[in-house]
């Protein structure tokens, strides 16, 4: 049986051989059965580590920041998310097409790990699929240089991803009156511990300094406090705006289960409502609705 | 033995209450946190251990130290009261239990002794729930801590099928049952076996190859997934960093402390730019050293409990225990 497993490695282990790249990044199995986190293979007998199963959960887009500044080529495996996450990282001038080589997965979704643990081994097939991928749209990749298909024919999604309830948990809050909604939002910002989690595994926060880093500047204190926990989530939200692939990798690492989405969603439905239908990350030539001008611009944002 | 009945639970915590501040684990946006007890009635304190270590109890995420006020050429400060108020807190598993132990070394020994801490803590009652079951993360053995009796707690609790066998262990432990009366009944039944842990990692030995290993070349390797977030240092509960930092407004302001965190980028940036811990390499290094090697060599002892919280949330599966293992493995 050719297995996309048995294919990565293999194609891992030519691709390092050949020299072709000096580098591999996707899923090795973690300490849990319900953990397959990522890893970075240079060695080609190291490629028998690599592994795709339900679990490989985690964009992978964002590493190749950390090789900006170097010579090497990098291939990366990349799902429906992954590949808008490099979608995001070229049109923001991130990284160097010619220097990494994609090879594309159709996702047919991941688990939710959290939930497999509370259900336990002997239950694995009935873990549900990760909140992020409930509504995804594009679980082909949308950019690759070689797609992997299992020799059984096509992966299929074992749960159909719909658009429908894409924005449920927007409508609910826009339904509260403005007490409702200012108690929802400040009793889960209360909690952050502002660990920044949600910020470095995104693909669309890649500025080089982050104003979070810089709390000398006096934008944004240091105080894990009411109004600098909001200021942080709103500012988050703000710079990610237009921009956000819905990976929902930011909600996911949350370890406070702050319902980042719904912050990200709210902004995404408003700029759709004013600004025209626009998934961020799908096609490189399409600007971001707030990363262009045009002259019949609505000029209003609420 | 004394034993109390589940459903007076909640009585003794009001006895508890009359006095101090009782801090009970709780459900807070589906995360269990230790939470001031309102008095309610329903308890789960079953539930396995907090999301949040109740370090910030001793410790808080952020605290005022003082204000300061200019007025032409003079300058006043205002103290900030210290806290003088008392805590019970009740549900608190050994891992963490022990962790109030190495938070004590950080705060109150070798010479300076911290207020804020030591206000807190000494004013603080910690009554102690032993394990029974474990999360898979949980590896507090390891570290020859055992999950069915805490170390350094007033009073021991254990589960039983209808209520809870408690032990004084100090005066203070005593005088908290005394306020009990009529609600506990003397018993000789048996506290239940302790929970064990099935994730081990023998930590004999790691220090001293840790402090030849500072140049390695696994660190490279161990850090390139490393997200560089914080999750992992503010859910620790020996983790103790903290920054100092002002907040300015006219002619008057104040001080604050809050948590940092070595993960960050920002921590080690010194005036002018230079960066000693430049990328996540020196960064999850530092982590594991601290926790490892240095205090171990101040202190005699770990820097971790074992409770399994940063590789429980950690984004990308960094796992301590992994760690320990490879770094017995890699050759010199
Ligand atoms: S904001 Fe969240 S969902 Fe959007 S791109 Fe970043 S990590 Fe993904
Ligand atoms: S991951 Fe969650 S807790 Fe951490 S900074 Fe982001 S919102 Fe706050
Ligand atoms: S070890 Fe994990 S939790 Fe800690 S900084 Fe790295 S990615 Fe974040
Ligand atoms: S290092 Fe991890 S396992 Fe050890 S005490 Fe800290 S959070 Fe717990
Ligand atoms: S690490 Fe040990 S003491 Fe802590 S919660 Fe787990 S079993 Fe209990």
């Amino acid at each position: 049986m050719n297995s996309i497993q048995e294919q990565m490695r293999a194609r891992a282990r030519e691709l390092l051989t050949e020299g072709t790249v000096q580098m591999v990044i996707g899923w090795e199995k973690g300490t849990f059965w319900y953990l397959s986190p990522p890893t970075f293979v240079t060695a080609p007998e190291d490629c028998d580590r690599l592994v795709w199963d339900e679990f490989c959960t985690n964009n992978l887009a964002k590493y190749l920041l950390d090789y900006k500044h170097t010579e090497d080529k990098i291939a990366i495996f990349v799902k429906g998310c992954d590949a808008r996450g490099i979608v995001r990282l070229l049109q923001d001038n991130q990284i160097d097409r010619e220097r990494v080589y994609l090879i594309g997965i159709k996702c047919p979704g991941v688990k939710d790990g959290r939930q497999a643990a509370a259900l336990g081994e002997e239950k694995r097939k009935e873990v549900p699929l990760a909140e992020k991928c409930r509504f995804c749209t594009h679980p082909e990749p949308v950019v690759y240089d070689e797609l992997l298909v299992p020799d059984g024919g096509e992966a299929l999604r074992e749960a159909a991803a719909a658009a429908e309830g894409r924005f449920a948990e927007v409508e609910k809050v826009e339904a509260m009156n403005p007490d409702e909604r200012y108690a929802f939002w400040t009793a889960a910002y209360d909690r952050c511990l502002r660990c920044y989690a949600c910020r470095n595994i995104c693909p669309a926060c890649n500025c080089r300094e982050c104003i979070f880093d810089r709390s000398q500047s006096g934008w944004c204190g240091k105080q894990m406090n009411r109004s600098e926990n909001m200021f942080f989530a709103i500012t988050r939200a703000m710079h990610v705006a237009g921009r956000c692939i819905e990976c929902g990798e930011c909600e996911r690492v949350c370890p406070e289960g702050i319902p980042i989405m719904t912050l990200n969603k709210k902004i995404i439905k408003d700029l759709n409502e004013l600004f025209g239908e626009y998934e961020a990350g799908v096609d490189l030539e399409a600007l971001p609705p707030l990363g262009q001008y045009k002259l019949d611009d609505p000029d209003e944002f609420h | 033995m004394l034993k109390i009945a589940k459903d007076k639970l909640p009585e003794l915590l009001k006895a508890w209450a009359i006095n101090a501040a009782v801090f009970v684990p709780q459900e807070k946006g589906g995360t269990r946190v230790f939470q001031p007890w309102d008095g309610q009635p329903s308890l789960t304190l079953d539930g396995g251990n907090t999301l949040e270590p109740p370090k910030d109890l001793f410790f808080p995420r952020t605290e005022t130290m003082y204000r300061y006020e200019v007025q032409g050429k003079e300058a006043g400060v205002t103290e900030i009261p210290t806290f003088d108020g008392k805590m019970v807190l009740v549900g608190v598993r050994s891992c963490d239990a022990r962790s109030f132990l190495i938070m004590d070394d950080v705060f109150l020994t070798k010479g300076y002794v911290d207020e804020f801490y030591r206000r807190r803590r000494e004013n603080t009652r910690v009554v102690a729930l032993a394990c029974t079951q474990n999360a898979p993360t949980c590896f507090c053995t390891s570290f020859g801590i055992d999950p069915g009796r805490a170390e350094g707690v007033d009073v021991q609790m254990w589960p039983v099928a209808d209520g809870y066998l408690l032990e004084p262990i100090t005066a203070a432990g005593r005088e908290l049952l005394d306020q009990a009366g009529e609600l506990l009944t003397a018993t000789d039944t048996a506290p239940p076996p302790a929970a064990v842990p099935g994730l081990v990692v023998d930590v004999t030995g790691v220090t001293e190859k840790l402090q030849g290993m500072f140049e390695h070349p696994y660190w490279t390797a161990v850090s390139r997934k490393c997200l560089g977030c914080g999750a992992c240092t503010y859910l620790c509960p020996t983790c103790h960093c903290f920054d100092i930092q002002g907040e300015n407004r006219g002619n008057s302001g104040y001080k604050f402390r809050c948590w940092d965190s070595c993960m960050f980028s920002e921590y080690t940036r010194m005036a002018g730019g230079h960066n000693p811990r430049p990328s996540k390499k020196e960064r999850l290094r530092n982590r594991f050293l601290h926790k490892l090697q240095y205090f171990p060599e101040r202190y005699g002892k770990f820097a971790c409990v074992g409770c399994g919280r940063c590789l429980d949330r950690c984004p990308v599966n960094v796992d301590i225990t992994r760690v320990i293992r490879e770094v017995k493995e890699v050759a010199l």
